[in-house]
């Protein structure tokens, strides 16, 4: 601690001599260095390589799941910084402030380096896969269990066959914040699982929930569409957002409008409008119209907190504007009934006649089996019930943290400790490899090799090519695919035997495929280095369509309201942390938060009303306590957010995953409830109900927004309100 | 205790300040070469041998310091390509070493002489295009402006002082533009030009 004694500005007096004299000195000899350093030259250079000069090669992001493609700047063979590859579809040359951190995933000092035991013990590559093999004989296949997160491409493929070859079916694939109640609704209301959304072509849109800015489904595509609708370049003027959302995301910022309905009444608030747009004029089939009667103005204002007024406006808004384009997110879905939440949604898409014109038919990639299989937590939910059931001998787990994401209710590390033999194929020690019997340490991104499907394909279909930017920086690390490669190599032997490695496989299988691939009268090395060089395949597209035809909506009656626990928990996917995989990368840690510029920690957001209700204070250490858990956090204050709600975010709070990740925030995966989609069975996520009360501590928020009445080195520099006296919900 | 900590923090600022900035002063251009310690480098490369008496262009082996920021230090593969045919000198030790390193395929990790800090950005390629192209000047006199006179030393050291106050100094000077222009102009004394 700084005692009292020696104050800031003494501190910066001296800090300021010091400067200067280091400055002044540092005009002398001293800072240069003789003998200190290597300057190791090549054995052989390559004619592209000169020092000093950056080269660049592409490949495809593996951040998310988005596969923006990524080119990355190589200097003396070490990758310096990633830029969005012009060429893809998806990101047109841009990336988020996600993928950029895909450099720091790979230099990052905490990575797994070596196989290891569960004691910690390293071992060899050679003894590490032989313990597989050892555990697994005498398995039946029903006893082993491969968890993963979304995968595509041919390590789908090489999974699948291994799977295969051990006879098990069972492959669970999770993914903790997944749009997977979106993907059900819009298979049944459209018969595809992920339409394509043209944003830049929609007048108009009203988003209930969905942060395609911020985190949802591939940011960076929606985020150009997004300026071109705003521009009014495809859609003849200037696009207007609303979004409705009791939690205010990065989209709903930069709505015109942002509308803080009662959480849980986005279908209501959807039925209510198509009855709204009904009595206004527009043409609904019949039996529609019936099923929406009951949803009249007055009874839709009281649900969803929403003003008459507002609705009725929305409704003007919609019919005037044509096409608009509707859309669910998290914040709609995260309920027990958030499958007819999403179809209620839906159904106003085409009630509006918006499909076809701002919902498309998406490019897909005409290789089936290398489509990517997209989870969500109902695969977490069938792995833990097997598990419980102590079905499991053999766990794998690739690209998954259960124990750290998965609720507390499921028991999931007490579960785990029934499995005999427990693979982590992890890059560094996560909380599922901590209670791993046998850690198999893998390539970062940036040193492997693989194919990656993108689940949304916008424009021309393609298959994004990841390559190794570098050379590994341990030389015991693997690639997920050349471990899998060796997995099935003991099982199937003959099969697999013209594959040295997992480069070989990959290259053999994308060759083959020349003629389909745009690649017909290339020889097969030329095909593949323009394949490399474009770090993607455009494969054409295998024709989709969508159905238009409509059917009606019923939502359940409103839950009660708890009065033990009065609030709701509305948890939070931040743009950069999303599920925690990636807490451990500092620049993440260190980008503020866009709306509440707090940085390196949780905080309960919570309205300046129902704050002023409990006496809580920005700073305070809140405990906010569910049936099944609870968290300790900063509260801070912030308008954005419904009074009956607060809202922690997802992805801190680790016990393990290394130096910058341990320790920070609190893990709100953990208090959630038992309550899930009654359509899915995906975990619903905002249906936790939650008290707050105060610690009694408190703390300055670190975070880069100042005080609120907008002060810079004593000059006003604009005129604010104190953040309890804006109401949002009001502002244009 | 502050009022003194303050005062000996200011005391000894000003005094590495004001001995660093004395030697700054030193007529810049005419200080002496050999201003670098000795450092013992993996294989004791003779300079003189190659620039003075076989008199091989700077560039010859230095190749990217007209291509790049960087100087480069050649790859073996460029020493290989003369050396393999060159049988007189192929038992002598230090061309043992060399043949072993490429036998082995294994770089040899020099020891760095001329290593500014990181905040500095120096660029050959600028430099070679300015005086070696525009004004064509002797390769070697060019080179020796910041690396002394090379064809007379054996194992590369640092000749010149490096220092900011040197680098200024000459690019306070006014420099024809090219090799028969009467015009002349400085290099750039913007603070951005090298530190970026």
């Amino acid at each position: 601690m700084i005692e009292n004694e020696f104050n800031r500005r003494d501190f910066l007096k001296v800090l300021g001599w010091g400067g200067a004299a280091v400055a002044v000195s540092g005009c002398g000899f001293t800072s240069v260095q003789d003998g200190v350093e290597n300057v190791v030259s090549y054995v052989e250079a390559n004619e592209y390589m000169i020092p000093g000069i950056g080269v660049y090669f592409n490949s495809t992001c593996a951040q998310c799941d988005a596969a923006c493609g990524i080119t990355g700047k190589v200097r003396e063979g070490r990758v310096l910084k990633l830029e969005g590859n012009a060429a893809s579809s998806i990101n047109r040359g841009r990336l988020c402030g996600l993928g950029q951190a895909g450099v720091q995933a790979h230099y990052n000092p905490d990575r797994v380096t070596e196989p290891r035991t569960g004691k910690g013990e390293k071992l060899d590559w050679e003894k590490a896969l032989g313990q597989v093999k050892e555990k697994l004989t005498g398995v039946s296949g029903d006893e082993i269990a491969f968890l993963t997160g979304n995968l595509s491409g041919h390590l789908k493929v090489l999974l699948g066959n291994y799977m295969d070859a051990l006879g098990s079916k069972n492959h669970f694939v999770y993914d903790a914040v997944a749009p997977a109640v979106m993907r059900a609704s819009n298979k049944k209301a459209y018969g595809n699982e992920m339409p394509a959304l043209r944003l830049d072509k929609a007048k108009v849109i009203v988003s209930f929930g969905a942060d395609f800015l911020g985190s949802w489904v591939s940011p960076v595509n929606f985020s150009q569409q997004y300026a071109q609708f705003r521009k009014g370049v495809n859609n003849g003027g200037r696009g207007v957002l609303v979004q409705i959302e009791p939690k205010m995301t990065l989209t709903g910022a930069n709505a015109d409008r942002w509308i803080p309905a009662n959480p849980g009444t986005e279908g209501v608030l959807a039925l209510g409008l198509i009855n709204a747009l009904g009595a206004a004029g527009v043409s609904i089939p019949s039996d529609i119209a019936a099923s929406v009667s009951a949803y009249g103005v007055e009874r839709v204002s009281k649900d969803t907190g929403v003003s008459a007024e507002q609705i009725q406006k929305l409704a003007a808004v919609l019919k005037e504007r044509s096409p608009s384009l509707v859309i669910a997110g998290g914040g709609a879905e995260g309920y027990a009934h958030g499958s007819q939440n999403a179809a209620a949604v839906a159904l106003l898409n085409q009630v509006l006649g918006n499909v076809g014109k701002t919902v498309e038919a998406p490019s897909v990639v005409p290789f089936p089996q290398l489509a990517p299989t997209a989870g969500g937590t109902a695969g977490l939910k069938a792995f833990n019930d097997g598990l419980a059931a102590g079905k499991f001998k053999v766990v794998f787990t690739l690209g998954a943290n259960p124990v750290y994401s998965a609720p507390a209710f499921m028991k999931l590390a007490d579960n785990l400790k029934k499995a005999a033999f427990k693979v982590a194929l992890a890059d560094a020690i996560d909380e599922t490899a901590a209670q791993a019997d046998l850690v198999l340490p893998l390539d970062s991104a940036m040193e492997s090799w693989g194919t990656v499907v993108a689940e949304y394909q916008a424009g021309d279909a393609h298959i994004g090519i990841q390559q190794p930017l570098m050379e590994r920086l341990y030389d015991n690390t693997r690639s997920a695919g050349d471990i899998l490669l060796s997995l099935v190599k003991q099982q199937k032997a003959d099969d697999y035997k013209a594959f040295e490695d997992y480069y070989a496989y990959l290259r053999g299988a994308v060759v083959q495929a020349k003629g389909s691939l745009g690649g017909a009268g290339m020889d097969d090395d030329e095909f593949w280095s323009t394949v490399l060089s474009s770090g993607m395949v455009k494969t054409g597209n295998a024709s989709s369509s969508l159905r238009t035809s409509a059917s009606a909506v019923t939502l359940p009656a409103a839950a009660v309201a708890d009065a033990a626990f009065p609030l709701r928990l509305l948890p939070y996917v931040q743009p950069s942390m999303r599920d925690g995989r990636h807490a451990n990368l500092p620049w993440l840690q260190e980008s503020p938060d866009p709306l509440t510029t707090i940085v390196w920690d949780s905080w309960v957001e919570m309205h300046p009303k129902t704050a002023a209700k409990l006496g809580i204070v920005e700073g305070d250490i809140v405990e906010v306590t569910s049936k099944s858990g609870s968290i300790k956090a900063q509260a801070y204050i912030f308008p954005g957010i419904h009074p009956d709600a607060v809202s922690v975010p997802f992805g801190n709070g680790h016990t393990e995953l290394g130096r910058y990740a341990k320790g920070v925030g609190a893990n709100v995966f953990q208090m959630l409830d038992p309550v899930f989609d009654q359509e899915t069975g995906e975990l619903a996520i905002n249906e936790t109900h939650v008290k707050v009360s105060k610690t009694g501590k408190r703390v300055i928020v670190v975070k880069e927004e100042g005080a609120a009445g907008g002060s810079q080195a004593g000059k006003k520099i604009a005129g604010r309100l104190a953040s309890n006296n804006v109401d949002l919900s009001k502002e244009v | 205790m502050r009022h003194f900590l303050r005062l000996s923090i200011l005391l000894i600022g000003l005094f590495s300040g004001s001995s660093s900035f004395a030697a700054d002063t030193l007529p810049p251009v005419n200080t002496a070469d050999d201003l670098g310690p000795q450092v013992d480098q993996p294989i004791e490369f003779p300079h003189n041998r190659h620039a003075k008496d076989m008199g091989i262009n700077c560039m010859y082996c230095h190749t990217y310091a007209r291509r790049a920021p960087v100087a480069g230090i050649p790859p073996l593969q460029k020493c290989m390509g003369c050396h393999n045919g060159i049988e007189s000198v192929k038992d002598k030790p230090r061309i043992k070493e060399l043949f072993k390193h490429w036998d082995e395929k294994k770089p040899i990790a020099w020891k760095k002489v001329h290593d500014l800090p990181d905040y500095v950005r120096f660029n050959h390629e600028r430099h070679v295009k300015r005086f070696i192209v525009q004004q064509d000047k002797p390769v070697q006199e060019v080179c020796g402006y910041c690396h002394g006179d090379v064809k007379e030393g054996t194992v590369a050291r640092r000749q010149k002082p490096l220092s900011m106050g040197w680098c200024v100094s000459c690019h306070e000077k006014a420099h024809p533009t090219d090799k028969t222009a009467q015009a002349t102009a400085q290099g750039p004394n913007d603070c951005w030009q090298c530190h970026k």
